[in-house]
């Protein structure tokens, strides 16, 4: 994203809106710093500013991975899903991605709010990878990875900064505390924030097998989460 | 694309917020999808929800319900603050048989209570574990309850802060400065209504 100086009054109405906080006023113009900005398009869609001085530029690779992971209106090409990661269980009851006895995992970089180089998303990856985690096929940060039985992401993207980019990974439920423990260490060496989600598919009774491991091993979760209603044609054998 | 599981609050508060989403699985039942999600929104907007939105256009703070529900397509998403209007939208959406995925978010035991009364069974859940790594760097997290909200975070913590400023001066209500914030969730799965009181509490401290 850019400002163009011979335009700007100063007003200042844009900065609050860049979700990294990226905009500051140099003198007399507000200005855009190109390392941190994620060319989200959020100050150019919200419409704030008052001379049109705000522009994008589509950006060559590997700069462009910004707007992709940033901006959820744009469409990767690779899956054709909107967003930064894919159908997830949303789509368990058609697709049954998610099988019994099977924990899906995401781990959300860079939310809520801070943003993330696709260096801290490499380095959390490398670590499942030795856990023996299945990276989802379908998702963008996969398609970044030099090799996926290693995890590491291309040497060429690792210094791009985004809004969010989404580790999704499959592994058998036996192995929960084994990846639980190997990611709160390397929590510890991240720049940025990641927020950790878990999906399970409902046993006949209705209950959730991980819901009573989260319990016995004492790890906290919210109150509040998703569930897919079962309402999805053609029923998965799932 | 988790962007309706991570939302931060309390009890009293979440129970106020509940999001659903319809969409097709692409490759599988995605042809012809667009006039279901449209009736999943025709459906939704019955029990007079507190946003809708189709992700390719934007919500109802941006443009009009009519123009929302005109967009739908890949997904769509729909924003109550009462489980009883979640159950009757499950109950008609039961009925509709549109064959379209359907996920709500919510405290799950409410939600449960609405799936079981409109007679279905959930199928499959996402647990959020909270936020790891440096949350040295999170806002405030009076912030966040309004921030997650918007789950592809296009809802800055500054902006939050200023649309709280307003509300201490007198120039905005609690109401106002929801809808100030809204237009930037662009699937529309922020709930305005539970953001003014936040906003509210925020204001007289």
């Amino acid at each position: 994203m850019k400002i163009d100086p011979e335009v700007c009054i100063a007003c200042e109405a844009c900065l609050p809106y860049c979700p990294v906080n990226a905009i500051s006023m140099q003198g007399d113009v507000a200005v855009i710093d190109q390392d941190e900005c994620v060319d989200c398009q959020v100050c150019l869609k919200s419409g704030v500013c008052p001379v049109d001085c705000i522009y994008f530029e589509p950006a060559p690779w590997p700069r462009s991975l910004r707007t992709t992971f940033s901006d959820p209106r744009t469409e990767h090409k690779e899956t054709k899903i909107a967003g930064r990661g894919t159908e997830e269980m949303k789509t368990n009851d058609v697709t049954g991605r998610f099988q019994r006895g099977w924990v899906g995992m995401g781990c959300e970089f860079g939310r809520p709010g801070i943003g993330t180089r696709f260096r801290d998303v490499s380095k959390v990856a490398q670590v499942l990878a030795k856990h023996g985690v299945e990276f989802e096929s379908k998702n963008p940060v996969t398609f970044l990875m030099e090799d996926k039985k290693t995890g590491k992401l291309r040497d060429d993207v690792l210094n791009e900064k985004v809004l969010s980019g989404i580790i999704e990974c499959l592994y058998p439920i036996e192995k929960f505390e084994e990846i639980m423990n190997a990611l709160k260490e390397v929590a510890k060496e991240v720049d940025t924030v990641f927020s950790v989600e878990v999906i399970n598919r409902a046993d006949p009774d209705g209950s959730y097998p991980l819901r009573k491991l989260l319990d016995k091993m004492g790890i906290p979760y919210y109150i509040n989460g998703k569930q897919n209603v079962g309402l999805g044609r053609p029923v998965a054998n799932v | 694309m988790t962007h309706s599981l991570h939302r931060r609050g309390t009890r009293e508060s979440l129970s106020e917020d509940y999001v659903m989403l319809c969409l097709p699985a692409v490759g599988v039942n995605d042809e012809g999808h667009a006039p279901k999600l449209k009736k999943f929104l025709e459906i939704a907007v019955r029990y007079d929800p507190v946003n809708i939105g189709a992700i390719k256009l934007g919500n109802m703070y941006s443009h009009s319900k009519e123009e929302v529900i005109a967009a739908a397509q890949a997904v769509t998403h729909a924003v109550f603050v009462k489980p009883e209007q979640v159950a009757s939208v499950l109950q008609d959406l039961k009925e509709a048989d549109l064959g379209m995925s359907v996920v709500v978010s919510g405290i799950f035991e409410n939600v449960d209570k609405c799936v079981e009364k409109a007679g279905l069974k959930h199928h499959t859940a996402n647990f959020s574990l909270g936020i790891w790594g440096n949350t040295k760097r999170l806002p405030s997290d009076d912030i966040l309850e309004v921030a997650t909200m918007c789950g592809h975070a296009m809802i800055s913590a500054n902006l939050i802060k200023s649309a709280v400023d307003e509300i201490k001066a007198g120039r905005k209500t609690p109401d106002e400065a929801a809808r100030m914030l809204a237009p930037q969730c662009a699937c529309g799965i922020f709930n305005p209504a539970r953001a003014a009181k936040l906003m509210a509490a925020m204001a007289a401290k």
